[in-house]
């Protein structure tokens, strides 16, 4: 069960660069492709990526997730902090916000904190009461500038 | 390719994309890819263990395939929001038992503009967009918000 004390808990702030290599693979695996030269050209060269418009090459929309999971104790790290049962876990909405491009090479600063917990169904009939867990990152570049506002729900079924 | 706002309407549709049937090996290059290594959705044991009858993929998977069909469509520095709320889970195929399973793991992509608008001195539109497996079971809804010339 969520531990409710952890609402409000900011976790420590992390910093990573952007692996231009790593978009290219994200890239390939929700493209469902086997190989890196088959990705769009703007995800694995620079030049291509100039020419679409781009700084250096972009991140793919969904590319944000990778974030917490790179940074801390990872998925688990997270599981931990807030006392979730993993093999209760589930994903239930993730929303992604751009203010400005994320792209490689970009040193990424996440502030990450729990915004809201709370249960929802009736706690005597079993199979639906959830307890559900916002998860609110900023992310700011290198120039101070926020690009990204991530809200991330989990629930415990 | 360069899609302007003028040229869009509302009640437009999103070109529909459709994936390759999900495997368990794509699973693993996402988990790779991505950073999430949740057992639940490489390791049959724990899945099994928690009462599911095999691994299921990475929300964000399906999510991230709804990202590949919006970038098809609407390049991704115009992008200003997506939102995805995972509506069921998402079995891959067996490939021992491919023409069975083929479907459950084939989902497409659909979408719709819902609405043409200025904000922050830029002209946008809101998509609403829906991911269906080829059973025709629900696997996420959600929309984005694009800036456009």
């Amino acid at each position: 069960m969520a531990d409710k004390s952890k609402l409000g808990m900011e976790f420590p702030v992390r910093s990573i660069e952007v692996p231009k290599n790593k978009i290219a693979e994200f890239a390939a695996a929700v493209a469902q492709l086997d190989a890196i030269d088959d990705v769009k050209e703007i995800y694995r060269d620079v030049d291509a990526a100039r020419k679409a418009g781009y700084e250096n090459i972009p991140i793919p929309p969904t590319f944000p997730t990778c974030f917490p999971f790179w940074t801390g104790g990872g998925l688990m790290g997270i599981v931990n902090a807030v006392g979730v049962d993993l093999s209760k876990l589930l994903h239930s909405e993730e929303e992604y916000e751009f203010f400005a491009p994320i792209c490689a090479g970009d040193i990424i600063t996440c502030t990450m904190k729990v915004a809201e917990m709370y249960d929802r169904g009736k706690k005597e009939r079993k199979g639906w009461h959830i307890q559900v867990t916002v998860l609110i990152t900023e992310a700011f570049n290198q120039k101070g500038e926020m690009v990204l506002r991530a809200r991330t729900t989990f629930m415990e079924r | 390719m360069t899609i302007d706002f003028d040229s869009i309407a509302v009640g437009d549709s999103m070109p529909t994309y459709t994936s390759q049937p999900i495997t368990r090996m794509q699973l693993a290059r996402y988990a790779g890819a991505s950073g999430d290594f949740n057992p639940l959705h490489t390791d049959e044991t724990f899945a099994k263990a928690i009462g599911l009858d095999s691994v299921i993929a990475h929300g964000m998977f399906i999510a991230g395939i709804a990202g590949e069909a919006v970038t098809a469509w609407i390049e991704n520095k115009y992008l200003r929001k997506i939102s995805v709320h995972f509506l069921s889970m998402t079995q891959p195929a067996n490939l021992d038992d491919f023409e069975n399973t083929r479907d459950r793991a084939t989902v497409t992509v659909t979408g719709k503009v819902t609405d043409k608008y200025e904000e922050n001195g830029e002209k946008r539109i809101r998509c609403e967009i829906s991911v269906r497996d080829a059973q025709g079971g629900r696997k996420l809804k959600g929309f984005f918000v694009a800036a456009l010339p």
